[in-house]
């Protein structure tokens, strides 16, 4: 029998390691390293030191930890090399997609007074405030332009039930042209469900349309942050979340919270709150910057250092209900998880780089004006139109998505490009937000260093990473959310 | 434990056999066939005419009148019905390439091999072989064409290069509807025009095996004692992909692989993700590694974390993933869902532990080789703590 | 204390380096940077109210460090990440290559 090996036979043959492209960022005494398509390790200070010095042996365990991840390569070593560029090909993929999610505001009036509502309240009397059928179809025309496979068409407002009869019209062109077109088509009605009947449930059923509504969570708070008349808003959203589930099914309808003041303290609340409707996801929102929020001073109320212990015990408490054997997902996470565990982006257009804005999303306002993403809608609304990218009835497609209002956003904060983001770690789980820096500090590109956008984000990272790395059956937890 | 393989009791032919590769006829099984088969004589008083060659049992009467009448020994007396040997030219070496009865046959198509694993099951040799690749050409053309899985093994069968192709591209042809599962190294696949070559067999049944033990070459590289094949293998795999072709990662489990069994996972979830199986093989402890048990011995409920770990990232990963090999007791009981029961009957043996146990039925047992070695942690799962549906099991 | 002068090596470090020390902390000092004959040299206001301005002056010599290695890394490895992009975009007809 032929004589066996040691291992010391099979190591590199000399410790000359070339780096292969990678971050690092200092966390509570460890080094967290990123390679280039977003694989994280985290190192002790020690081990970075051997690392950064050039002082690594031909193996050892932290050797072959850093081979395994694509951070060192044997000299001239091409495996790595082939293995990244697929992983980053991956990665990459969705941009040639283009644009796939087309909003069209269907009407701007809405019968809530919402105190950080980014467009204006108008009551149910102006007209005047409904999209009209012509411009809903050069809206369909532009959206089958995009040459993305999955076209998702989501009616806003306002509340756009209120122009029901358009969104009827909209979806069954749409469905008409897709006989030629063969596209994957999905259509969604953000709703405050105040206004949901039968005729609304039926149609919905018929042609297969989801439902998105605002549940800010127990009655109290979601009443005093969603003003009606008869202050009722909490019973009509929970009996219309309970109809749809029944009527079309319990996947039919999801729900988002929005922050306010009032809810900070009251995370646990806000998520039973959910797990009452037998909803299954949330989505932890920030209070955005925009519309009547400002107006109101609601933004000024906290900034992100008073958001984030908000979140992180949101967090803490679904990991914990988990645990119980309680579904249920934190959708914030879950799209930077997917970032951080595999090589898809799942393209939410508030945290890509290149910003989502125009080439992921797109907004069609009732009266034919065309926006680079709903933000800029509402600084429209606002008096600034920086994001205003055309008009439907005047502009063709070329000279909306070729314009300067579109171009110049993009390109400036193209975030590998940026200071500080390019020498992040976290910037591959990152994006870009040119509404959102444009509205804080003036520029598409910000500040990062007092950027709110960039403090939540980075402590974000850094929870999830902690968490992630804790143990094993929160790890379990977050592989299950980042595959879905 | 099954023989696969036996000496005659009859004496040599003068005579060569005029072929090799026979498919036996038995009473039950009698037509009008005639060409390549043999007769297994049983109780009846008169033995059919026409076979060239007759077989009787070790104790059967032998009443025959034909030139080519051969006996088996006891531990081959199990032979029946469309059961495929090979003979030597004079009748005196027999060799089971195939048994009816069985749902696990594995065909061997060299023993030569350029790798040299720790725990190789079928250590490698050196001498030329050809013929078990012509007899596997000829079993191709003797199986019925039900047949509904034909596995492939070695060594390493894609040494004969073009060869294998042939041999695979047959069996496409005469058993399109049959699972086909070959077990290789892979390295071979690093070179486009092989791997192009296996793509034109054009098989959606057919799937290729292929071992990873490292997320880097030094560990791989180690246990399969080849430089470079890590650096091979991985290339071989996403060429694979890139043409289609299925693959199965198969990972053995043992001290040199477990430990390092969660970063494995993850290479393979990260880099790998195309892959339509992970299979986790518990240690066969036969072969080379009866050789090697101090670098190779582990005690699978040492590693159970790890293995946990592994197959809960793969799986939500939504890659499938499989445990063979491992015998319940020794397994947490979350993993039970992933355990298939596979060790290949004619491997197949208890402890005396496992009298008691309640969900003896549906555990793989143990190879006959684990006498050698085994857990001491063995134990009777009592009614109580089984306390699932059977259903729940895969029994793969 | 509010002020200070901070003194970088030229020999250690580069003015790119320490810009992006300080860019990275703005939010927390305000810098003045210039270069003389053999260091770099940094007047530091620490912002008002700063409860710790000696730690965030210790942690504004240690960013430095970190800027000079991550331009160690990124001088070393922008060949193949270059590589890594032209072939990751190689089948997509997006760019053209002269590899």
């Amino acid at each position: 029998m032929s004589k066996f090996r040691e291992p010391a036979a099979f190591q590199a043959a000399s410790a000359d390691w070339q780096l292969l492209p990678f971050r690092f960022e200092r966390i509570r005494g460890r080094v967290l390293l990123t390679n280039l398509v977003g694989e994280h390790l985290f190192l002790s200070a020690e081990e970075f030191e051997q690392l950064g010095s050039s002082d690594l042996p031909t193996d050892s365990p932290l050797v072959r930890r850093l081979r395994a991840k694509h951070v060192i390569r044997e000299k001239d070593d091409e495996l790595p090399v082939e293995l990244l560029a697929i992983k980053a090909r991956t990665r990459y993929r969705r941009l040639a997609e283009f644009t796939s999610l087309h909003i069209l505001v269907a009407s701007l009036r809405c019968e809530h007074s919402c105190p950080y509502c980014q467009v204006s309240r108008q009551s149910s009397d102006r007209e005047a405030f409904d999209m009209r059928s012509e411009t809903a179809a050069l809206a369909l025309d532009s959206a089958f332009r995009s040459p993305s496979q999955n076209i998702k068409i989501e009616f806003q407002g306002g509340e756009p039930l209120l122009n029901f009869g358009l969104i009827e019209e909209v979806v069954e062109a749409a469905e008409t042209r897709n006989e030629t077109e063969h596209k994957n088509l999905g259509f969604v009605i953000a709703t405050n469900l105040a206004l949901l009947d039968d005729r609304v449930l039926d149609f919905c059923r018929a042609h297969n349309v989801y439902i998105s509504t605002s549940l800010d969570g127990p009655a109290d708070l979601h009443n005093k942050n969603r003003p009606r008349p008869g202050r009722n808003s909490w019973e009509l959203a929970t009996a219309g979340i309970q109809r749809v589930r029944e009527e079309l099914g319990v996947d039919r309808v999801s729900a988002l919270m929005t922050t306010t003041r009032s809810s900070l303290g009251r995370v646990r609340e806000i998520v039973d709150a959910y797990v009452e409707q037998g909803l299954t996801s949330i989505f932890l929102r920030t209070l955005s910057p925009y519309g009547f929020a400002i107006k109101t001073k609601s933004f000024n109320a906290y900034d992100v250092d008073h958001w984030l212990p908000f979140y992180e015990e949101g967090l803490d408490y679904i990991i914990e209900l988990n645990a119980r054997g309680v579904p249920m997902v934190e959708q914030y996470a879950a799209l930077i998880l997917k970032k951080m565990l595999t090589n898809d982006d799942p393209g939410y257009v508030d945290l890509t780089s290149p910003a989502g804005i125009g080439i992921g999303a797109i907004v069609y306002n009732y009266d034919g004006d065309v926006y680079a993403s709903d933000e800029g809608r509402m600084l429209a609304e606002m008096g600034d139109k920086t994001f205003r990218l055309g008009n439907l009835h005047d502009d063709s497609y070329e000279e909306i998505m070729l314009s300067e209002a579109l171009l110049a956003p993009l390109e400036e904060s193209f975030a590998p490009s940026a200071p500080m983001c390019q020498d992040c770690a976290f910037e591959t789980y990152c994006g870009s937000d040119p509404t959102y820096h444009h509205a804080t500090s003036g520029d598409f590109l910000g500040r990062k260093p007092t950027s709110g956008f960039c403090r939540r984000n980075m402590a974000i990272f850094k929870l999830l990473l902690e968490r992630y790395e804790g143990d094993a059956t929160t790890r379990a937890l977050f592989q299950t959310w980042a595959g879905h | 434990m099954i023989a696969l393989r036996g000496k005659a009791l009859s004496a040599p032919f003068e005579a060569p056999l005029p072929r090799s590769v026979w498919r036996l006829v038995d009473a039950d099984t009698l037509n009008s066939q005639r060409g390549s088969r043999a007769f297994l004589v049983g109780d009846e008083d008169q033995a059919p005419e026409g076979f060239d060659l007759y077989l009787t049992r070790s104790e059967g009467p032998n009443r025959l009148d034909s030139a080519f009448v051969l006996r088996l020994p006891p531990e081959l007396d199990y032979l029946s019905g469309d059961d495929v040997i090979s003979v030597s030219d004079d009748g005196e070496r027999i060799r089971v390439l195939w048994r009816n009865q069985s749902r696990q046959n594995s065909v061997l198509l060299t023993e030569r091999c350029n790798h040299y694993c720790l725990m190789c099951s079928q250590p490698p040799k050196t001498a030329n072989d050809d013929r078990l690749l012509a007899e596997a050409f000829e079993l191709m053309r003797l199986l019925p064409r039900d047949t509904a899985e034909i596995g492939f093994t070695g060594g390493e069968p894609t040494l004969y290069g073009q060869g294998v192709i042939d041999l695979l591209r047959l069996c496409r042809n005469l058993h399109p509807e049959a699972e086909v599962h070959v077990l290789s190294n892979g390295t071979r696949f690093a070179d486009p025009e092989f791997a192009a070559a296996w793509a034109s067999i054009d098989n959606p049944n057919m799937m290729v095996g292929i071992p990873i033990y490292g997320a880097e070459p030094a560990r791989h590289d180690y246990v399969v004692q080849a430089e470079g094949a890590f650096n091979q293998t991985i290339p071989g795999i996403l060429n694979l992909a890139q043409l289609g072709q299925r693959t199965e990662i198969r990972v053995v489990l043992h001290k040199q692989t477990a430990p390092a069994l969660p970063e494995i996972a993850e290479f393979i979830a990260r880099n790998l993700p195309f892959v339509d199986q992970v299979a986790l093989m518990g240690l066969e402890m036969i072969g080379l590694a009866r050789a090697n048990i101090p670098q190779l011995w582990i005690d699978p409920t040492d590693y159970a974390d790890e293995l946990t770990e592994a197959v809960t990232l793969l799986d939500r990963s939504r890659i499938h993933t499989m445990i063979y090999n491992h015998q319940l007791c020794l397994l947490p009981r979350a993993m039970w869902p992933y355990a298939v029961r596979s060790i290949s009957d004619w491997k197949n043996e208890y402890h005396p532990e496992c009298i008691e146990c309640s969900v003896k039925d549906e555990c793989g047992g143990f190879f006959f080789s684990a006498k050698y070695k085994v857990s001491e942690k063995i134990k009777a799962i009592p009614t109580e703590a089984a306390g699932r549906e059977p259903a729940l099991l895969n029994l793969g | 204390m509010s002020e200070a002068k901070l003194s970088f090596d030229r020999a250690g470090y580069s003015l790119d380096a320490v810009q992006r020390a300080a860019y990275r902390f703005s939010d927390r000092l305000s810098c003045d940077i210039s270069e003389g004959a053999k260091a770099i040299e940094v007047n530091v206001r620490v912002a008002d109210g700063t409860e710790r301005p000696e730690a965030v002056l210790d942690d504004f010599r240690n960013e430095a460090l970190d800027q000079v290695l991550r331009e160690r890394i990124r001088a070393e490895t922008s060949d193949v990440r270059n590589l890594v992009l032209a072939l990751a975009f190689s089948k997509t007809g997006l760019i053209e290559t002269d590899v």
